[in-house]
């Protein structure tokens, strides 16, 4: 395979990831605002906000529509809806011929009707029904694109990308709930409460399998034991880590040992912390330390894949 | 997807009665606008009685109402968004999905029409390459005084790097699109050889598609010959270039995705099934041509490079180009690599050069041509020159080396001082233009505002040489929606219809 199109089709993946989360955190986010007290929701926003933009410090405190106006079609803020989807669909353009017809034709679509629809026109109704409805799509999206395409590298090359993001998001969600305040507020935001573990769960599709495991009794660190260690739920931590295991295992199929070498230390490096992780050490600070430590080395996987299989240098190999 | 949404609502499969009245250009409905003019139309002939091979078409058209070919047409429309067969216009922070417009209705070509104009084809590419092999070797058409030695030798497409460079078949010219035009007496005529790198084959596919869903059972009943094997007739094409191996690997060159004609370089890889690549794909080292993969490099034996010849490679050709490969070209010299269509190539189809192609069939192939020029003045002979300057105002004047209506004077359309400056500029430098009368191009029926008028098309069919010559029986149909306009180019208003050749 290509090497530009290994690239593009790990980077369309991961724009497609991205995209999916951030409309599901503003489905739920907009379902669950009716419940809370202003203070709550408020508090709330702000982190998630942190949590898709990474800005943490605010002036002010946005409205729930201009919050919704950022996240999802503010072209200008790199990581909206709107910029992730377009990103995807970018890529996908790039690497057309190698997209089954239903996938790229199913993205396009999704892609046109996020560019033509606007915060004033999904406002007038229920905004969450909007959001749910493009989680849909993205669901169908998957569910196309995994069983139209052959099941080869490429399809391991979105399987990395979507992996990657999943397990970054995910540890970034965790820390924004979990994590120590950072310095630098002059009113520190309430720490969560009750409604914000059960929404946390609810932003990682999380809610009913916690429950069959833990049952209803919502306590924050199964929650995070369930969200970073469980092996079977599909947005732990855990998982993402696992299925990059795999599909670095079967990229670049006829690649010298001497240039998987990193790429495999690396994820093998991860894929301990995560299996042999044990909450009850993460107590205190720590857990902040872990989840910084889980993105970090995201992002050295990241980069070893870029260098091994994307830009190595041609020299080498003559 | 799409698919549904033309199918489900399809009603052509019902019976339509036999005994339709008929009904008049310029009078009744869906025609009451079709203006039959100067120009020769394909539908109607003078009196406005429809021509036989039209005759399926304007039963189903005056029985169809007209919200339901509105609907089809919609529906068209938005399976070429879907598809991606769009380009950008980018706009402020907004970026807008354009397609460039489809008419539903075929343009009809019948068979004995069709087996002139392929006869034709195939003896003028013969021709041509005949022509371009002789000039990058024995020069002998220059000796012999057929075509002036400063045209060829003097063309800004004329590369001297090609002298000597053995190409697979000696076929220069791989792909190629020729537009045809109908003259009023209906005869179909060359108005230019595209041999660098032409495009819209991929409309003339897509535009299949779309079409013989929306009439299906006209389609049927109307025998049409199928297009569909082109991608596979381009593999065989490209695949015979390279003897060297069995296992021949080839990619299609792109200069990427903000290229206009993206869509169609990815849509051949596609449907070859081969690697769509980018130069930043391709190194070249010791002479032989690799692409950057995963697992390693790859070797790559032919190109198919939608790639200006200036943009090839930043050693040889523009080294401001990022889109080329450094090295490709003395890989190609090497005989390691084979690119298609081979460089060099536009000096053939210079608009001078044109002039004298009936020239050339005579010369190298010892027959008449079959499809006849334009008439066409070279202002470099002096009888010309004055004729041309005396009739300005009925006349197109084109610069020889331009394309894309650059360096253009049409002029009855001109204003009397722009001719007068014109003047000047061909008196200085007569060789560098060539002139033509104003052409009516025929018209066909196309859709427009819920009813069906007539609009001028020309007709650019896709050649096919290496070993041998394939056409597949077609071709895009581009139409200039405006109406009374000729220009089809679709940067101005120009849009493109399905053409259908009938088997009998």
């Amino acid at each position: 395979m290509l090497s530009r199109v290994a690239d593009s089709l790990y980077w369309m993946a991961r724009y497609v990831e991205r995209a999916e989360h951030t409309t599901r955190l503003l489905a739920v986010k907009l379902e669950s605002m009716i419940e809370q007290s202003p203070e709550d929701a408020d508090a709330s926003w702000t982190r998630l906000l942190a949590a898709l933009s990474g800005e943490e410090h605010l002036e002010t405190t946005p409205d729930a529509f201009t919050f919704t106006k950022t996240l999802a079609f503010d072209r200008a803020n790199p990581s909206s809806l709107v910029s992730s989807l377009r990103a995807a669909r970018d890529n996908a353009r790039q690497i057309r011929e190698q997209l089954s017809t239903e996938v790229w034709e199913h993205l396009n679509r999704l892609y046109l009707r996020t560019q033509s629809a606007t915060i004033d026109a999904i406002w007038v109704h229920q905004p969450a029904l909007f959001f749910r409805d493009i989680l849909e799509d993205l669901f169908t999206l998957g569910g196309v694109t995994y069983t139209t395409l052959r099941h080869g590298e490429g399809w391991h090359f979105l399987e990395l990308g979507r992996a990657i993001e999943r397990a970054q998001q995910v540890s970034r969600l965790l820390d924004i709930h979990f994590g120590v305040v950072a310095p630098g507020y002059a009113a520190p935001p309430p720490p969560p409460k009750y409604f914000d573990w059960l929404v946390l769960l609810k932003f990682c599709s999380a809610f009913e399998p916690y429950c069959k495991e833990y049952t209803a009794a919502i306590q924050p660190e199964k929650i995070a034991e369930f969200l970073l260690f469980d092996a079977e739920f599909p947005h732990s931590v855990r998982f993402s880590v696992d299925r990059i295991v795999e599909a670095l295992g079967a990229v670049a199929p006829g690649a010298p040992p001497s240039r998987r070498v990193a790429c495999g230390r690396l994820a093998g490096r991860l894929k301990a912390a995560v299996d042999f992780g044990q909450i009850d050490e993460l107590t205190g600070g720590s857990i902040d330390t872990f989840l910084v430590n889980i993105s970090r080395q995201c992002e050295q996987i990241h980069s070893a894949v870029f260098a091994a299989y994307i830009a190595y240098d041609a020299e080498t190999v003559l | 997807m799409q698919q549904e949404t033309l199918q489900g609502t399809d009603d052509d499969t019902r019976e339509t009665p036999a005994d339709v009245p008929p009904a008049r250009p310029g009078r009744d409905t869906p025609y009451a606008n079709y203006a039959l003019g100067a120009a020769y139309d394909e539908m109607f002939v003078r009196d406005g009685t429809v021509r036989a091979h039209y005759a399926g078409l304007d039963t189903r058209l005056k029985t169809l109402a007209p919200e339901e070919l509105t609907r089809r047409q919609q529906a068209c429309e938005q399976s070429f968004l879907y598809q991606g067969i769009t380009f950008t216009v980018y706009t402020d922070a907004q970026a807008t999905e354009r397609i460039i417009p489809t008419d539903l209705l075929p343009r009809i070509v019948t068979a004995a029409e069709w087996e002139r104009v392929e006869a034709g084809l195939k003896q003028r590419i013969t021709a041509l390459n005949l022509f371009l092999r002789d000039i990058y070797s024995d020069g002998l058409v220059l000796k012999d005084g057929v075509v002036p030695r400063g045209m060829i030798l003097g063309s800004k497409h004329y590369r001297r790097e090609m002298r000597g460079v053995q190409v697979p078949h000696g076929a220069y010219v791989n792909v190629c699109g020729t537009d045809l035009v109908r003259r009023e007496d209906g005869a179909f005529v060359v108005l230019e050889d595209n041999l660098r790198v032409p495009s819209g084959v991929s409309y003339m596919l897509a535009n299949r598609d779309v079409v013989r869903r929306a009439f299906p059972n006209v389609f049927r009943s109307a025998r049409v010959k199928s297009i569909e094997h082109y991608p596979q007739e381009l593999l065989t094409t490209l695949k015979s270039l390279a003897p060297f191996h069995e296992d021949v690997s080839i990619a299609v060159l792109t200069p990427g995705v903000f290229n206009s004609a993206f869509f169609e370089h990815a849509f051949l890889a596609r449907q070859m099934g081969v690697e769509l690549v980018e130069g930043r794909d391709l190194l070249v080292n010791d002479n032989v041509v690799y692409a950057r993969t995963t697992s390693g490099l790859k070797r790559i034996d032919v190109i198919y490079r939608r790639v200006d010849d200036d943009f090839v490679d930043p050693l040889i050709f523009r080294e401001d180009s990022s889109l080329g490969v450094p090295g490709l070209f003395n890989a190609y010299r090497a005989g390691n690599v084979v690119i298609a269509n081979a460089l060099g190539t536009g000096v053939a189809d210079d608009k001078a050069v044109y002039a004298y192609v009936p020239k050339l069939i005579r010369y190298y192939l010892s027959e008449e041509p079959i499809l006849e020029n334009v008439e066409t003045y070279l202002c470099r002979e002096e009888k010309s020159l004055s004729h041309v300057l005396a009739n300005l105002d009925k006349l197109v004047v084109k610069a020889v080396g331009e394309s894309g209506g650059y360096g253009m004077l049409v002029g009855p359309h001109a204003s009397q001082k722009e001719r007068d400056a014109f003047a000047q500029k061909l008196k200085a430098d007569p060789e560098n233009y060539i002139a033509q009368p104003t052409i009516q191009l025929s018209t066909a029926p196309t859709f427009v505002d819920g009813g069906v008028e007539a609009r001028h098309v020309d007709l650019r069919p896709f050649i096919l040489t290496a070993e041998e010559t394939r056409i597949v029986p077609g071709g895009l149909t581009r139409v200039a929606l405006k109406k009374g306009s000729l220009v089809v180019n679709s940067s101005q208003g120009g849009g493109s219809k399905d053409t259908w050749v009938l088997s009998q």
